[in-house]
């Protein structure tokens, strides 16, 4: 039992895209940072400098050496967190995912996140304050136990408590059963609640996301020879007092995956602009004499986007258009097994026990950062008015606020830990201490 | 009584009575001196002393320390009497922590037991000093730089920046660019700090820098213990490091691409009104040939991205850079007291520190 006194409790959503992190009871959270950490394995770096330097001698033993080298020296990187460490350009960085289909994979690389949100951004002692963590609705026991014992060895944290990500959406909007069609970064789930549980059979996900969306964008574009460069790749300068010139800068050493991160931010930026969800299936011949719209890029140039506002957004309802986009042939292999939104919800509230179907479909709760489309709301409502039984009466639901849309979790998380009558459900480090961390599982269900 | 308005900076505590349109009517250094016998005095220098930063890098950190400091602003420098304590408005530096906040609060209630107390944060202020109430701050001040679009009075913490460099780095970097080119002269932090108030200014572009490494002025500067020190193209690095922090040795990009990728941050319907109302405050920004190259650093960008800086009203005082966020807690003072939108003394009663969270945003 841990009994809080004025003592706030902060708040963690480390989504697939964004990690939200801020003080319990606040309408928005204070830190929102990339989940992705930029990582430079001092292996590289050592290696191209002996390469350069043992040119010359024997091959073998340089070799045995650098095997041996590489065992020992595995583990060491040097990791860069935040928006502002990413956004420099270094050598040799990569840009790595601690998730791995929604579940946390490396835990160096979470840990150093959470590190990061704490030390950095909020600017707290995590000693002082219960944490509540967004977990997502397919994380196993296994996942759970070691975030807990995580928390409570390396940050000591009072309490702890983890939470579904599709509960603290229903919590946001004032409800405990509700259909949460969650739309992120990295997957759109679609989980039904009820009475503030997560009927698990029920729940549907698939890896269509806000970077998906992005990445077909970014093919989209490359295909039509409009390339996108990198903030970094580039320079103004002014030749003559009014006009600018601009200089391609060449930085060989940089990866690709932080070439494509760069590529991403501006196409999802292209695309949180532009795009909008078309009110009809897309198809080809309809749209291809909409007037185009103009979207000036950091390095001066602009680009004119036409059919693909509507093509893209479109790819949520019907996955195989992926596949016209040339370049991403790759999604071709795991095609079959995608379905769209309206089907995912369909498919989910049938898994369900009759009685509360009806109530699910009453109120479908819309949330994430994708969610935030334009038209997206009325899109869908549309097309579940088709699919749906005559008797159901469908209500999709999202906050007007796009921002509220996007934190929602962080916000359903935020309200849950300010509740008074909430405090008495922290798993505590004393009930750590004495009964382990699989106690976790009967504490947070 | 006029309610008094504190901006306790890293280098100058700004306080003066809520009169918009002056300059505060205190600007006296932070730092303060240890005395062996009795307690801390501003600025006496005697030998066998042990200097103290009360705030630093934006936070109050020695809280014994600050409150020496406002005892000696409120009582000595702001006139006012012992048991008759007014109201006050402290100004708050970007993510300050919240325990930070709640011991100021119990702090001026429970020592100095003042009747009213309000805070708010700097980059509000400073835009309510040049007449808006939306726009994106650039605080370059001793300690750090702040970065904070404003959206109709509301700090979006999501895109603000914050970096733990300001006029102390540059400081440094001073001292240690004098000491490679006068490597016979020993030169204390104090007199850097001046020559580099005195002599410091921006090159008008990059290529204008790279230029003086080649030909530059070289002025001769005699320091109060007597030595002769040559400054050349020192005075220019100084301003560079804003520009190109490489200079100071960090990998980060320079201010006005910062500020670009702040505003990017935020939801495009608001661009235009960040980038429109672009205001420049904090000691460093004054510094000559700031702004100008700043403006110049700015038209190099997208034009959908070009902020442009704010001018400000004619009947504010000359110097409003160095202390905007003040005069912002002025205009502020003036509205929140008569209102009575403040925290009392009841209410601290009732409720306890935590009440600053629900009061003053």
């Amino acid at each position: 039992m841990y009994g809080g006194d004025e003592v706030s409790a902060i708040v963690i959503d480390l989504g697939s895209h964004t990690c939200k992190a801020g003080y319990a009871g606040e309408d928005a959270p204070k830190a929102v940072f990339p989940s992705v950490v930029g990582a430079i394995d001092q292996m590289d770096v050592d290696e191209t400098a002996i390469t350069e330097k043992n040119s010359g001698s024997a091959v073998d033993s340089k070799n045995i050496v650098k095997t041996l080298d590489s065992d020992k020296a595995k583990g060491k990187r040097k990791l860069f967190v935040g928006s502002q460490s990413l956004g420099f350009r270094r050598d040799h960085m990569d840009v790595l995912s601690p998730l791995k289909d929604g579940v946390i994979a490396d835990w160096e690389i979470a840990d150093c996140i959470w590190d990061h949100a704490f030390r950095e951004c909020l600017l707290v002692d995590p000693k002082e304050h219960p944490m509540l963590l967004a977990e997502p609705s397919s994380n196993t026991q296994q996942q759970r136990e070691r975030t807990a014992e995580l928390m409570f060895e390396k940050y000591k944290v009072p309490a702890l408590f983890l939470a579904k990500n599709a509960v603290l959406t229903s919590f946001a909007s004032g409800r405990a059963t509700a259909l949460v069609v969650d739309s992120g970064g990295g997957s759109t789930t679609v989980a039904p609640v009820h009475d503030g549980y997560v009927l698990q059979k029920a729940v549907a996900s698939s890896p269509i996301g806000g970077e998906f969306l992005t990445d077909c964008l970014l093919k989209s574009l490359e295909s039509k020879g409009m390339m996108i460069k990198p903030r970094y790749a580039f320079k103004r300068k002014e030749t003559r007092p009014g006009e600018y010139q601009t200089v391609d800068l060449d930085f060989p050493n940089t990866t690709e995956s932080y070439k494509l991160y760069s590529q991403r931010v501006i196409a999802s930026d292209i695309k949180e602009c532009v795009c909008r969800a078309p009110d009809t299936p897309y198809d080809e011949s309809s749209y291809s004499n909409i007037p185009m719209t103009p979207y000036e890029l950091p390095d001066g140039q602009t680009i004119e986007i036409g059919a693909d506002r509507f093509k893209i957004p479109d790819v949520l309802f019907n996955p195989s258009l992926a596949q016209t986009i040339p370049g991403m042939e790759n999604f071709a292999e795991i095609a079959p097994s995608v379905r769209g939104l309206p089907q995912m919800v369909i498919e989910s509230i049938n898994k369900c026990d009759v009685d509360i179907r009806r109530e699910l479909f009453s109120s479908i709760l819309l949330a994430g950062g994708t969610a935030s489309m334009q038209q997206l709301k009325e899109r869908l409502e549309k097309d579940l008015l088709e699919e749906s039984p005559q008797a159901a009466r469908v209500k999709v639901l999202a906050s007007g606020n796009a921002t509220e849309r996007r934190f929602s979790v962080w916000i359903g998380g935020s309200i849950l830990a300010s509740l008074g009558s909430f405090q008495q459900m922290w798993f505590s480090k004393s009930e750590y201490e004495e009964h382990g961390a699989s106690y976790i599982q009967r504490k947070c269900p | 009584m006029e309610a008094a308005v504190v901006d306790a900076g890293s280098k100058f505590l700004k306080a003066g009575p809520a009169i918009p349109d002056q300059a505060p009517s205190m600007i006296i250094p932070t730092q303060m001196k240890r005395m062996p016998e009795d307690g801390s005095m501003d600025d006496s220098s005697l030998s066998e002393e042990i200097i103290i930063d009360p705030v630093v890098r934006g936070y109050i950190r020695d809280w014994d320390a600050m409150e020496d400091l406002l005892h000696h602003v409120l009582y000595s420098g702001l006139g006012w009497e012992m048991g008759n304590e007014g109201q006050i408005l402290f100004t708050d530096p970007l993510s300050t922590p919240k325990a930070v906040r709640e011991q100021l609060v119990q702090l001026m209630f429970e020592t100095f037991n003042i009747s009213g107390f309000y805070a708010s944060e700097q980059a509000v202020l400073s835009l309510y000093a040049v007449g808006r109430i939306s726009g994106c701050t650039v605080d370059i001040g001793h300690g750090k730089i702040d970065i904070a679009p404003v959206i109709e009075g509301a700090v979006q913490h999501i895109a603000s920046r914050r970096f733990e460099i300001g006029g102390i780095d540059l400081t440094k970097l001073l001292a240690q660019e004098l000491h490679k080119s006068n490597p016979l002269v020993n030169i204390s932090m104090s007199d850097v700090e001046k020559i580099k108030e005195q002599y410091s200014c921006c090159a008008d572009d990059e290529l204008a820098y790279d230029k003086t490494k080649n030909s530059c002025q070289i002025e001769k500067h005699t320091l109060p213990d007597g030595q002769v020190i040559t400054i050349g193209r020192e005075k220019y690095t100084v301003g560079e490091a804003l520009f190109q922090p490489s200079i100071l040795g960090l990998e980060a990009h320079g201010i006005v691409e910062q500020l670009v990728r702040s505003i990017s941050t935020v939801s495009s319907d608001n661009h235009r009104q960040l980038l429109e109302n672009t205001v420049l405050c904090g000691g460093t920004a004054s510094m000559p040939g700031f702004e100008d190259r700043f403006q110049k650093e700015a038209s190099l960008c997208s034009s959908a991205v070009r902020p442009a800086l704010v001018k400000a009203p004619e009947y504010m005082p000359e110097n409003l850079t160095v202390c905007s966020a003040w005069v912002g807690g002025a205009i502020l003072a003036k509205v929140v007291f008569p209102q009575n939108q403040h925290i009392t003394k009841a209410d601290y009663d009732e409720t306890g520190p935590s009440i600053v969270h629900r009061k003053c945003f």
